[in-house]
């Protein structure tokens, strides 16, 4: 008798317990939504996430002006964070936000949940295709090209920025036109950063990640294929970029910095590398962070084989949200050519619609930290040479972490090339039984 | 209760029961809170997770039953030996030093000719108060890669030797993380220590200095056994604590955390698995195994600790 009860009272206090759980998703589920079908216009809140500094907050302002039925909730953390907040919510089945910004090497992780989000195609999005970049807006869909996860923000078209004292000092052009008509192939970066070491004894790339980086994000296949197997043969584009940069270490003009540790962020100051292979975003942290180098960098187009992106983000709606629609209309105007404009010249977010690049506000934006040079357009000439952004998966970066760490083993213990590619491989492949 | 409400009259059986009902239902109450918390916070994601060990499954997709096949992946992988093989020699390094330094910590400050007591207690516990981000912050600072930093600047112009990548070699990584557990960590065992210390009667002490015994003897003969309550808790928390050591080397390692295996921790692989890899199923069968290994250590300890008291019994008796 007397454990039948305390089995009872025990039974209870769960109950009270799931009880109370299911009480607060219920909850949440309301704020999240005011939707009373109201007969004229109900008033609608619409949670978004972003992250990092897009300055959205006042854009949203302005749209609320305009539609003022509609009140948007920007919330921006950091881009881990939101992406592992988002992540859990969507996984967990509530908590999601109505619109959410995505990164773009964080985007396969959310593509295999693609019942968890609207088709954007559905909501009216195949009338403004036209006004992006192909290979933006391609990255966006799905495999089949029939679904449309996110609407195309930002972009990192990569470029070469270079020390123009260090290329004086070495005899080679310093004029942006003149530099990238000199460094027109591989073997003309590889034979200028000989001439930067022979003649001032600085690394000419800051790092063996740069080096790498140059081919593999350039590559159409990196990793993985679509269909998620290994792509490491002998003949694949990583193995090409990774035989590059093994090749320009051995050159001796590969540094040993790590892109944002402190000493990078000095030699960057201090002019202690000649080049870095950086997106649009790097003049950002540039003008920003390396006060004493006002005037020293000068940005010129990469070699084609070097064209890729870097980063840049898009815009979903998780389907959780009741306002689809509204959330739609609201992140088409976000991302229009207009926008995308002020965006650029607020907070630096290179555009990813065409039109904007013949603005003249857009070509004429001279850069003071560059010594008065339009930085703009050779990015925009750099994003028209993309040639597209090669499928990444989920597993993207583990991978490129343990392909990092055997360069790194060949970079700072002399260890034979060879044998750790054949380590990494391995390695990778017991990541991709998970 | 009930067998004494048995023997009353029926009207006031009726009415007792109603009272000890209410006793009951209020005392339930009191401890529900506990018990919903713990239900939500503990217990269901402990039940889920031994659910999701046999399962794939990426967070999002549906899950797919997997049966036995992510132990055998855990189990095969070398990377996770490495993890176990890391976390025992950081757990010894960084544990079983605290344990004996408390005991002597503690020792000394219980000694009567002590000034300033309250002051050394409390600089001594101080790190356990201090925020683990920041501890971790400051030691990667202190025993960074860089030929510069504080530990290799000691190490090269007081001692004369060759600096020392801490950061990213075998042996500098796991010795700067033992050496932060260690300093966060043993002011926490000595505070439980002197309180041992302080429950020992002193008259035992009194006795064995009218027979000659002499400080050390007393420590030696009088204390630790006495103390074997205490030294058994701390070194049964103490092995738990450092199997699941992970906080202090994410933090210490910063961006290479999960990159490298130097000083990769069974939860930091864990940790790894889940949310670098998105395999949230190895994930929950590496918790399994660790809750096996951590099961296997604490019978050793139980063991160890308990054949240690006889014996110090019998020497003394």
């Amino acid at each position: 008798m007397k454990s039948m009860k305390k089995v009872t009272a025990f039974g209870l206090s769960s109950l009270l317990a799931l009880s109370l759980a299911a009480c607060s998703g219920e909850n949440t589920e309301k704020s999240s939504g005011t939707n009373d079908d109201g007969g004229k216009k109900e008033e609608i809140t619409l949670d978004f996430w972003t992250f990092g500094a897009t300055g959205y907050e006042e854009l949203a302002k302005e749209y609320e002006k305009e539609n003022p039925n509609i009140k948007i909730k920007v919330k921006s953390s950091e881009t881990a964070d939101h992406h592992d907040a988002l992540f859990t919510s969507l996984s967990a089945g509530s908590g999601a936000p109505d619109i959410a910004m995505l990164e773009i090497d964080q985007f396969d992780r959310f593509k295999v949940a693609q019942d968890r989000f609207e088709n954007l195609y559905d909501l009216g999005a195949k009338d403004v295709k036209d006004q992006y970049l192909d290979w933006k807006w391609e990255s966006g869909e799905n495999a089949d090209g029939d679904f449309l996860f996110g609407l195309p923000t930002d972009i990192g078209p990569k470029a070469l920025y270079y020390r123009t004292d260090l290329f004086e000092q070495a005899g080679l052009p310093t004029d942006p036109a003149e530099v990238a008509a000199l460094i027109n192939s591989p073997k003309a970066f590889e034979e200028a950063g000989l001439k930067i070491k022979e003649k001032t004894g600085m690394p000419f790339v800051d790092s063996i990640e740069m080096a790498y980086r140059a081919y593999l994000d350039a590559a159409k296949t990196a990793y993985l294929t679509p269909k998620n197997e290994l792509n490491l043969g002998e003949n694949s584009e990583v193995k090409k970029a990774y035989d590059y940069a093994v090749h320009l270490n051995e050159l001796g003009i590969v540094g040993k910095y790590e892109m944002w540790s402190p000493e990078w962020a000095n030699a960057v100051n201090k002019g202690e590398f000649a080049a870095e292979l950086g997106a649009g975003w790097l003049k950002g942290w540039m003008e920003g962070n390396a006060p004493d180098a006002v005037g020293k960098w000068n940005v010129a187009t990469l070699p084609t084989e070097f064209a890729a992106n870097w980063g840049g983000s898009y815009i979903a709606v998780p389907s959780e949200t009741k306002h689809a629609q509204e959330a739609y209309d609201f992140i088409e105007w976000l991302v229009s050519p207009e926008n995308q404009l002020k965006s650029f010249q607020s907070h630096g977010l290179f555009p990813s619609a065409e039109s904007v690049y013949e603005k003249e506000e857009f070509k004429s934006n001279k850069d003071e930290f560059f010594g008065g040079q339009a930085t703009a357009p050779v990015f925009a000439e750099a994003a028209q040479d993309i040639a597209g952004i090669g499928y990444k998966g989920e597993k993207y970066f583990p991978i490129h972490n343990e392909i990092l760490n055997a360069l790194k083993n060949v970079q700072n213990e002399g260890a034979d090339p060879e044998k750790e590619w054949k380590a990494a491989v391995k390695r990778t492949e017991e990541l991709m039984k998970r | 209760m009930n067998s004494i409400s048995k023997k009353e009259p029926i009207f006031r059986r009726k009415k007792f029961r109603s009272e000890a009902k209410k006793d009951m239902i209020s005392g339930y109450l009191y401890i529900a809170p506990f018990f919903i918390i713990f239900t939500l916070i503990g217990l269901y994601p402990a039940l889920f997770s031994i659910y999701l060990a046999f399962q794939k499954w990426n967070g999002l997709s549906p899950m797919k039953f997997n049966g036995l096949a992510n132990f055998q992946l855990v189990l095969s992988d070398p990377l996770f030996w490495k993890s176990v093989y890391n976390t025992i020699i950081m757990g010894i390094m960084g544990t079983a030093p605290q344990l004996i330094v408390g005991l002597i910590l503690a020792y000394l400050l219980n000694m009567t000719f002590l000034k300033f007591k309250g002051y050394f207690r409390v600089t001594i516990f101080m790190p356990y108060l201090t925020s683990m981000v920041a501890v971790a912050l400051i030691f990667s600072v202190l025993f960074s890669n860089h030929e510069s930093s504080l530990a290799n600047y000691v190490l090269t112009h007081f001692l004369g030797m060759d600096p020392i990548a801490w950061a990213a070699s075998e042996w500098g990584t796991k010795i700067a993380i033992s050496i932060m557990v260690f300093w966060r960590w043993v002011g926490y065992n000595t505070i439980i220590y002197l309180a041992g210390i302080q429950s020992i009667p002193n008259d035992l002490y009194e006795a064995a200095t009218v027979d000659g015994a002499n400080k050390f003897q007393q420590l030696l003969f009088i204390t630790i056994p006495m103390m074997k309550p205490f030294i058994i808790l701390t070194v049964f928390t103490s092995t738990v604590g450092s199997m699941q050591l992970f906080s202090e080397p994410t933090v210490f390692l910063g961006a290479d955390a999960f990159t490298r295996d130097e000083a990769m921790t069974i939860v930091m692989y864990l940790y790894r698995d889940a949310f670098k890899l998105q395999s949230f199923g190895t994930a929950s069968a590496t918790a399994i195994i660790l809750l096996v290994i951590i099961t296997i250590f604490a019978v050793i300890n139980i063991r160890l600790t308990q054949g240690f008291g006889r014996k110090k019994r019998g020497v003394k008796e």
